[in-house]
């Protein structure tokens, strides 16, 4: 306190001004640096997918013990958390080594900002024969190859409740149209208090129904002229109407529901029906539910597309630019082995996209699901997941649906909008 | 070191360095700069971009600028619709918030029991997030066995689709926020009741004025500057109801309806990565927006309050 005075306030605001100025230079200083590590990125952070990507990296740990790596799961808002990342990384030229997305017209929309692996992955490691030819053939961009695929799911199968369906006096096999399949849902109706059809009308579930809808009353070359741009505007028309007919069945509240929550009608007996990518199978085998395949819930194809499967390709993406070039390589070769696609696929109920693979690891729905995809006469992409149109096509087509065709249902509108948009 | 001319200019430097302008400026420069920076220079560049053909991954053209992204706005009916709905939201939010703001504000004056306890409940929402909120309506507004439903079924109305009809869902949101709203803007009004003199209440009362024509005549007309601020910061917070829908509709694509030029924005940008179109529309946005601030900032500075 004797030299209390020696420090005048002005010197102690002084002082303070600086240490204000060198910590905001010292904050603006604060760029992140990137160290070396193998970085991936993916959005399985919940259930199912959780602990597939559990048990992805566990078994890649087992193989390479002495790479290290960084798993960075950013979950949220059906993977628009994680393409944003992704986005923003590539677009600040700062990529991770590798991240989790779809193949096929999704790639586009990265251009350069995705490499090519032809040589380092698909041939050092001899992928081009052990996967089927539409997963190799999706997997290209560029006049390279820019991801790996890891499992597919399917997108035309048509799950059900039995019993439901039993009092309903509905025979499930008999349907092979999307006639017969209205008359079943008339007779779910009118036979039970069950809700026919439980269906979540966001823009991406109308998509896919329409897709399978227009694969089956329509057929394989119909769907493709469509996605290639030289669609028939009678064949979308009469899809578009088809599909009014069906959603007359839907539960009331479609438009505020997300699929999840109305597969658990299906499961509860409340719901006869529903179409769905075979995620949503992962809720009926989940341990704490008591239900068993082929007793209380079993699925047919979407009517009409008894012969196809319909092709979805969880892949990892090679960024260009790579931090870590070789050993994104050995995670990418490792992605499209065996052990990795059996490790991870098991547990997120999809299955892999190798063309022999033992099904020892599968569950009776997964077993009969690779058997029809080693079987199926045409696998065509899915609408709705990247695989057949570009992304902004793709958000296009779901703005029309959102626009005309999300009760009320507007065919004229919703079709002159498909016409127009791809 | 020593000649005189040095001398001379070492008087004038020190003279700089002791002026007001540069022993302030650790103060005033840190923020100053930042706030360029980070807030001015990225509005002008938002500009720029908004000005080129930047979509997808690269880098944007800056060599070839033009007004085409604003051309296509006025043929993209989305733009129409977004429009329209962020001005229903702006005006219908703010008009019933600040209506029902001030009967609360009027009844809480008047004393009434457990005033305190009411004034804490209806305050209550605006410290709730827009996500916990937003959640919270999506099961009150629900067809099957929300609450809205199943109260108004008691007098055979319904069920209705709330969030569902293109027709209410508008509606329905900007219910939601009025909810959430008017407790803040009842806090803002009570404060300015507060402030007016007693004398007055009694001078009405001794001139004969009944409770609502004193408070119509008198105390009312007197509350105008607050009803000012409320409704700039209310229609601020409108043109960020972006969360809210987010939340909402799990996503940034609400239903048809109640798409606002915010989600648009985003959906433009991160959706399609069509980056000069969704910088045009954020251009539209802060127009708007100023056009909201800019007479109220005008306004205080006439008055000598800035």
């Amino acid at each position: 306190m004797v030299d209390g005075n020696n420090l005048s306030r002005r010197t102690i605001l002084k002082g303070a001004g600086i240490a204000g100025t060198a910590s905001v230079t010292a904050l603006a200083g604060c760029t992140g640096g990137g160290g070396s590590t193998l970085e991936v990125l993916h959005g399985w952070t919940g259930g199912d997918g959780a602990d597939a990507a559990d048990a992805l990296f566990s078994a890649f740990e087992e193989e390479h013990s002495d790479l290290e790596y960084d798993e960075n799961p950013i979950g949220g808002g059906g993977n628009e958390n994680l393409d944003q990342t992704v986005a923003n990384r590539l677009q600040g030229g700062n990529p991770p080594s590798s991240f989790a997305g779809w193949p096929g017209a999704n790639l586009e929309q990265y251009e350069d900002a995705v490499g090519d692996i032809e040589s380092e992955v698909w041939d050092e490691a001899d992928l081009k024969d052990a996967h089927v030819e539409e997963a190799v053939e999706l997997c290209q961009h560029n006049g390279g190859f820019s991801a790996v695929p890891l499992g597919s799911h399917r997108l035309n199968d048509l799950f059900y409740n039995v019993s439901v369906l039993e009092s309903a006096g509905v025979d499930p096999s008999s349907i092979d149209s999307a006639d017969a399949l209205i008359d079943a849902l008339d007779a779910v109706e009118s036979e039970t208090d069950a809700t026919p059809f439980a269906f979540s009308l966001a823009p991406w579930c109308i998509l896919q129904t329409w897709a399978q809808t227009m694969l089956g009353e329509h057929g394989y070359e119909a769907y493709m002229n469509f996605i290639e741009g030289n669609g028939d505007e009678s064949a979308v028309r009469d899809t578009f109407e088809k599909l009014e007919q069906i959603l007359g069945y839907i539960n009331a509240d479609a438009a505020s529901v997300d699929f999840t929550e109305v597969n658990q009608d299906i499961m509860s007996g409340d719901a006869a029906f529903i179409h769905q990518g075979n995620w949503a199978a992962g809720a009926y085998i989940a341990d704490d539910k008591d239900l068993t395949y082929g007793e209380d819930w079993d699925a047919i194809q979407y009517p009409g597309t008894e012969d196809y499967y319909t092709l979805h390709i969880d892949s990892f993406i090679y960024p260009s630019d790579n931090p870590t070039p070789d050993d994104t390589a050995t995670w990418l070769q490792f992605v499209g082995s065996e052990e990795a696609q059996v490790a991870f696929n098991q547990y997120k109920g999809s299955i892999p996209t190798l063309t022999d693979v033992s099904t020892d690891e599968f569950n009776p729905y997964l077993t009969d699901t690779i058997d029809d995809f080693d079987n199926a006469s045409e696998k065509p992409p899915t609408l709705a997941h990247g695989l057949a149109v570009d992304t902004s096509t793709q958000a296009d087509l779901e703005d029309v649906l959102n626009n005309n065709f999300a009760d009320p249902y507007d065919v004229d509108g919703a079709t002159s909008g498909f016409m127009d948009n791809v | 070191m020593t000649d005189g001319g040095t001398t001379e200019e070492r008087s004038t430097l020190r003279r700089w360095l002791d002026s007001d302008i540069v022993q302030s400026s650790p103060f005033w420069l840190p923020p100053f700069l930042l706030m360029g920076f980070f807030v001015y220079a990225a509005i002008g560049w938002n500009l720029l971009l908004s000005l080129t053909e930047y979509s997808g991954f690269g880098d944007p053209d800056y060599s070839n600028l033009g007004l085409h992204n604003y051309r296509a706005m006025l043929d993209d009916p989305g733009m129409w619709a977004a429009t329209r709905n962020t001005f229903v939201l702006l005006v219908g939010f703010t008009v019933v918030c600040l209506i029902v703001g001030l009967l609360l504000a009027l009844l809480l004056d008047r004393e009434i029991r457990f005033s305190r306890s009411f004034r804490t409940i209806y305050l209550l929402p605006f410290a709730l997030s827009f996500i916990v909120t937003a959640q919270f309506w999506r099961w009150m507004y629900n067809v099957n066995n929300g609450i809205v439903n199943q109260f108004i079924g008691l007098f055979g109305i319904g069920p209705y689709n709330w969030l569902g009809s293109p027709k209410l869902v508008l509606g329905s949101v900007i219910f939601a926020l009025v909810w959430q709203f008017s407790g803040y803007t009842m806090i803002i009004y009570l404060a300015a009741l507060r402030s007016i003199p007693n004398d007055q209440y009694e001078a009405a009362r001794v001139d004969g004025a009944s409770t609502v024509r004193m408070y119509w005549r008198v105390i009312v007309p007197q509350l105008r500057p607050a009803m000012v601020s409320a409704t700039v910061t209310l229609v601020l917070f409108a043109l960020k109801a972006f969360d809210f829908l987010y939340a909402t509709f799990d996503g940034y694509r609400p239903r048809r309806g109640a798409d606002i030029l915010a989600t648009k924005m985003v959906r433009e940008s991160f959706g399609r990565s069509e980056w000069a179109y969704g910088s045009s529309i954020a251009l539209m946005l802060f127009v708007l927006s100023l056009g909201v601030i800019a007479p109220y900032l005008y306004n205080q500075y006439k008055r000598g309050n800035l």
